[in-house]
Formats: C-alpha cells, sequence, structure tokens
C-alpha cells in the first residue's frame, strides 16, 4: 500500500509541477489544484497508525483503527486548496477579460 | 494554566471586525469599524505581553481540550512581541485608510479582507499547533493576493497571480514537513513535537521536513532564491496593504525561522544558522544594490526590505543570545520604519494624478504637500540607514555588536558596508522628491491639497523616534524573550502542564548593555 502511495503522491507532483509552470494560465491553474490533491494524498499516506477498519467504526476494545486526525486535516487543506483555486480561477477570468489573452507571457507584456 | 481570554481576542477581535464589516453599506462606517477591531486587537496585544512580561507564557485552549489534543493558541514573549509590533501596524494602516482616496479602499470587501489579514496575521504568531499556522497563513495569503488584485495599479492583478502561483508552492512546503512532522511524532502541537525531538531520537523524515518549513519560511520572507515575486507584489498593493505586507507579513517567515531554530530543531541550528547568514548576505547585497538601480519609488522600498530582512536573518543566523535579541530588535524597529515610509511614498504618489510612485514622475512633487512630510521622509530615511537618533540606529548597533561578540568578523563588515547603500538610496530620493524644483507641467498633479492623510505616518515616525531616544524597554523586552526562548523546556511546560518534568534552570545570564543602545 505505502508503493502505491509513493507512485501515486510522485505522479500527481510530477503532472503539477509540469502544468503549473505552462504558459497557459487555465492549464497553471489545474496544475495547482492537481498538487494540492498530492499533497493530500500525501497527508492521508503520513497518519501515524494506519489500518483498514474505519476510525470509530469497530466497537471492539483493542483493535486498531485507522487515524481519524489526517482525515480531519484533509478536510481543513481540500477546503483551503478549494478556495485559493476559486480565487485564482476568479482571477483568471479578470485577467482574460482586462487583456483578451491567458497566455502569461502576453499578459507580462501588455503593460498598459 | 487558565485560559487567557486576551490571547483569543488578539486574534478573533479582528475576525468579530470582519463579519461586522461585511454588513456594513456605507464604506466611510466600515472603515471606522476596522480602525476600532484593529485598535482593540492592539490594546489586547499589549496587555497579553504585560502578562507575558509578569507572569510567563498565556494560553488559549480551544474548546478546552487538554493537551497535547485540540488547538491551543499558546502566546510567550516571542509571539507577544512579534504580535504587538503585527498589530500596531496594522491599527497605523486602517487609520491610514481613513483619509485614503485610493478607489481600491472604497471596495465593500477592502475592510473585510483587510481585517482577515490582521487576523492571519495574529494567528500564525500566536498559534501552537503547525496545522492551524498552515490554516492562518493561507488566510493571510489568500487576502492579500485579493486585496492586491482589487489594487488601483492595474498590474497588481499580475503580481497577485504570481504571488498566489509562488505561495502555493511554499503551502506545499509546509504541509509536507507538517506531515513529516506527523508522521514521525503522531503529534501537531509544536511543544509535543519539540520535547519528543529534544529526546535526540530523531527519524530521517524529521530532518527532512526542517529543511521544507525552512523553505515554506523563508519563501513568506522573501529571501533570496524564493524571493522573485516580493517586488512586484509588495510595489502594486494599495498603499495601508503594501505598508503591511512590506513591514509586518514578512517578519511571520522571520518569527518562523526563530521558532524552528530554537523550539523545534535545536540540535541543528548552526547547520541552519550557517544557511541563514549565506542567504542574509545575498539579500542585503542584492537588496542594497536593486533598490539603489530601480526606476519606482515603492519598488525601490520593497527592494530595500529584502535587504533588511538579510540584516535580521544575519542575527538569526547567529544564533547566540545577544544577536537573537538584536534580531528581535531590528526586526521591531524595522516594521515602524518601512511601513511609514512606504505610506509616505502613497502620500507622495496620491498627488500625481496617474498615482505613481515612479522616481521620474515624482520629482518635486513632495514641495507641493506640507514641509513636514519631507522631514518626515528625511527622519525615516536616517531610521532606515542606521542614523541617530533614530531606532534604526539602536538596531545596527545592537546587530553589529552581537557579531562582533560572535566573532564573525566577514559578515560584520558585509552588514556594515550593505548598510551605507541605504544611506544612498534613500537621501537620493529625498532629494529628488523634497527638495528638486517643482515640474513646471502641473497637469499631471491634482489639485493643492488633495491628497491622502500623512497622519498615520506621522505617528509610526514618531514612534520610531521614541523608540530610538528610549531604546531601555525594547532591550529589556528583547532580553527576556531570548531568555525564555532560549529554554525550550519553558515554552514546552506552558504549553502541556501535564508532562512537565523538574523545575529547569533558566537561561544564561544576558550582558547587553542597555546604556549602549540609548543615544
Amino acid at each position: 500500500m505505502d508503493v502505491l502511495f509513493a507512485l501515486a503522491v510522485g505522479l500527481f507532483f510530477g503532472i503539477g509541477v509540469f502544468q503549473l509552470l505552462r504558459r497557459d494560465l487555465i492549464k497553471a491553474a489545474m496544475g495547482f489544484s492537481i498538487l494540492f490533491a498530492g499533497v493530500n494524498l500525501l497527508i492521508l499516506a503520513v497518519g501515524a497508525y494506519d489500518s483498514q477498519i474505519p476510525a470509530y467504526a469497530s466497537l471492539a476494545e483493542d483493535v486498531q483503527v485507522s487515524d481519524p486526525l489526517v482525515q480531519a486535516l484533509i478536510l481543513t487543506a481540500i477546503v483551503i486548496g478549494f478556495g485559493s483555486y476559486a480565487l485564482l480561477l476568479a482571477m483568471i477570468n479578470v485577467i482574460s477579460r482586462r487583456f483578451g489573452t491567458i497566455n502569461s507571457d502576453e499578459v507580462k507584456n501588455l503593460t498598459k | 494554566m487558565e485560559n487567557n481570554i486576551f490571547v483569543l481576542g488578539v486574534v478573533f477581535l479582528p475576525f468579530a471586525g470582519l463579519i461586522i464589516a461585511l454588513f456594513v453599506q456605507n464604506d466611510i462606517i466600515s472603515r471606522w469599524i476596522g480602525l476600532a477591531a484593529s485598535a482593540s486587537g492592539f490594546v489586547f496585544s499589549v496587555v497579553v505581553l504585560m502578562q507575558n512580561m509578569s507572569i510567563g507564557p498565556q494560553i488559549y485552549r480551544m474548546g478546552g481540550y487538554e493537551p497535547p489534543f485540540g488547538i491551543v493558541l499558546a502566546a510567550d514573549m516571542l509571539s507577544a512581541t512579534f504580535g504587538v509590533m503585527a498589530s500596531a501596524i496594522m491599527m497605523a494602516a486602517f487609520l491610514y485608510t481613513l483619509h485614503c482616496r485610493d478607489k481600491a479602499v472604497r471596495q465593500r470587501s477592502f475592510i473585510s479582507l483587510f481585517l482577515a489579514m490582521q487576523m492571519g496575521l495574529l494567528g500564525g504568531f500566536y498559534t501552537g499547533d503547525l496545522f492551524t499556522m498552515f490554516v492562518f497563513i493561507e488566510l493571510l495569503v489568500l487576502s492579500s493576493v485579493a486585496l492586491t488584485a482589487i489594487s488601483d495599479n492595474l498590474l497588481g492583478l499580475e503580481a497577485a497571480m504570481k504571488y498566489l502561483f509562488m505561495s502555493a508552492m511554499g503551502s506545499l512546503f509546509l504541509l509536507i514537513g507538517i506531515s513529516s512532522l506527523y508522521a514521525s511524532f503522531g503529534s501537531l502541537n509544536m511543544a509535543d513535537i519539540a520535547q519528543q525531538l529534544g529526546t535526540n531520537e530523531r527519524p530521517l523524515l524529521a530532518i527532512t521536513s526542517s529543511i521544507g518549513l525552512l523553505c515554506a519560511f523563508l519563501l513568506k520572507s522573501a529571501v533570496f532564491p524564493f524571493h522573485f515575486w516580493q517586488p512586484d507584489f509588495h510595489t502594486t498593493a494599495p498603499t495601508p496593504v503594501s505598508a503591511v505586507l512590506s513591514s509586518v507579513v514578512v517578519k511571520l517567515g522571520v518569527y518562523g525561522v526563530i521558532r524552528l531554530e530554537t523550539l523545534l530543531f535545536v540540535a541543528e541550528r548552526d547547520i541552519i544558522g550557517s544557511w541563514l547568514l549565506i542567504l542574509g548576505m545575498i539579500g542585503i547585497f542584492f537588496g542594497g544594490l536593486a533598490a539603489l538601480s530601480t526606476y519606482n519609488g515603492k519598488r525601490m522600498l520593497a527592494y530595500s526590505t529584502f535587504a533588511q530582512v538579510g540584516f535580521i536573518l544575519l542575527g538569526v543566523g547567529w544564533g547566540t543570545p545577544l544577536a537573537l535579541a538584536a534580531a528581535i530588535i531590528y526586526a521591531f524597529n524595522h516594521a515602524f520604519i518601512k511601513s511609514s515610509l512606504l505610506m509616505l511614498f502613497g502620500v507622495v504618489a496620491s498627488r500625481t494624478k496617474a498615482k505613481t510612485a515612479a522616481l521620474a514622475d515624482v520629482g518635486g512633487v513632495g514641495r507641493t504637500l506640507p514641509a513636514f512630510v519631507g522631514l518626515l521622509y528625511l527622519l525615516g530615511g536616517m531610521a532606515l540607514a542606521g542614523l541617530p537618533p533614530m531606532n534604526g540606529f539602536v538596531s545596527k548597533v545592537a546587530l553589529v555588536r552581537s557579531g562582533i561578540d560572535a566573532q564573525s568578523w566577514f559578515y560584520v563588515g558585509a552588514a556594515v558596508v550593505g548598510g551605507s547603500i541605504t544611506l544612498m538610496y534613500m537621501f537620493r530620493t529625498w532629494q529628488l522628491v523634497f527638495q528638486q524644483q517643482t515640474d513646471e507641467d502641473t497637469t499631471k498633479l491634482k489639485d493643492p491639497g488633495v491628497h491622502d492623510s500623512p497622519l498615520a505616518p506621522a505617528l509610526l515616525i514618531s514612534t520610531a523616534l521614541a523608540l530610538g531616544i528610549f531604546a531601555g524597554p525594547l532591550f529589556t523586552v528583547a532580553n527576556r524573550t531570548v531568555e525564555q526562548i532560549s529554554d525550550p523546556q519553558i515554552y514546552i511546560d506552558a504549553v502541556n502542564p501535564a508532562n512537565a518534568p523538574e523545575v529547569t534552570d533558566a537561561g544564561p545570564e544576558l550582558t547587553l548593555d542597555t546604556a549602549e543602545g540609548e543615544e
């Protein structure tokens, strides 16, 4: 399971960084959200203890359940990532209307 | 320890103001609400500092969970000192918005976003929990991005975009660092992690996390390899926002680095310190020379921040008690100087029709302002360059003295040479703006008397002057701070009293001579 997580996180980071460096701002924004998804997966993978049994579901006494805290952290991180993504898309919207382009190189040159 | 409501108030009074300001239609009233919320936050932060001086670290446990579970706001001397600094500057910035002629300030969301920025900033200083720190930092980043995106300067949008991408990378590093620490120790509470790190059992992941956290904090401070967003972002933001960004928001990163060095990774402080020295020196020279050669007044001050953070990092990098105290004094003093200078440049820029601070357009503009504005700028320039009797002199003396004490001759020499560059660019712009003959062609200027009020920068400069003449109290606070942070156990015991071991000795006696700083 750990290997699978590691591969998935690496893939997410690779795709995310590649997309983030694109000139097209929409693609860059997508890379942004892929990166956040990757880091959320990383947090899930580093749970202090892991198990197949969901937290708070088992009534048995001495059964190792999965870590509930990382799930709470990811929930917070998802909300924050979503907020940033929404702000980013709103800014891209304004840029596309103000400058008539979403190519970041051309936006830089249109210093009016 | 009892929950202290004042600690909560510092963070949540701006939040209360934010909620109220959202429902207020009239923008004049909402500006007064902003000022009231930030001023009450300032009063509470001063109370927290006083209680720290007399009693000890103050804490507030959210929801009343026992340590190390639950979220805790913990204000020790370091947090309280930085908190007083941040809320004082925020209060001055809200005072500036009262008579600010920027269109952005009249936006309905402006005051709410600005208060969100104060909440994020103060929360970042006060929290005792790493993940909550991430949340507060994100709040700070998102609100400052939104504020810059609605700036009068059309380039603000591009700068905000750039900063959002850069700070997203910083947040990712922070999250990676936090999750690595959580994987190693199963805790997010800084005191708890510090205690487990202090037992010298260091998993490899914990060392990795120190790099992630360090990168994130250095990005927030705009230190050398992570600085590319800073000049654009600080130049194009609305004047009150840029004054806050360039003076206290960069200090959040400095605070994080000091915490890393003194609380979490105490054993690695020599390695971290040697990196900070190199990065700080690059910052001093790059920032100083770039400020000398730039074409825009606000941009010059943004580059200058870059250099001044370099000086602070030198102090943090030396890491001796004397040097840490000097770094804290420097950070505190620089906040007042830089915010007032940026506001003064905003006042000058508000005289021109294009609201520009470009040096080609503001030659002699200062002569059309009341004469004392020029005097304020001169005093601010003297403070930034480190001339007596301003507070900049006190902080420079403390820093150089601690460097001599650490026998680090190379970096002391670099700091002195780099500091003299400040003198050149500050006096050059003073002559240009306030001494040069005003352009005959007055079509670029607004009608006489139309400009932002220089009240807030005047108050800040007089505080700077007072801190220069009466430097004693600040030295006392800084010495007490260093006394406290040189023993991580004090912080750990205050936050997690359940596992408090036997009483430990206080830190070594400090020998910083306060009379030295009083000029």
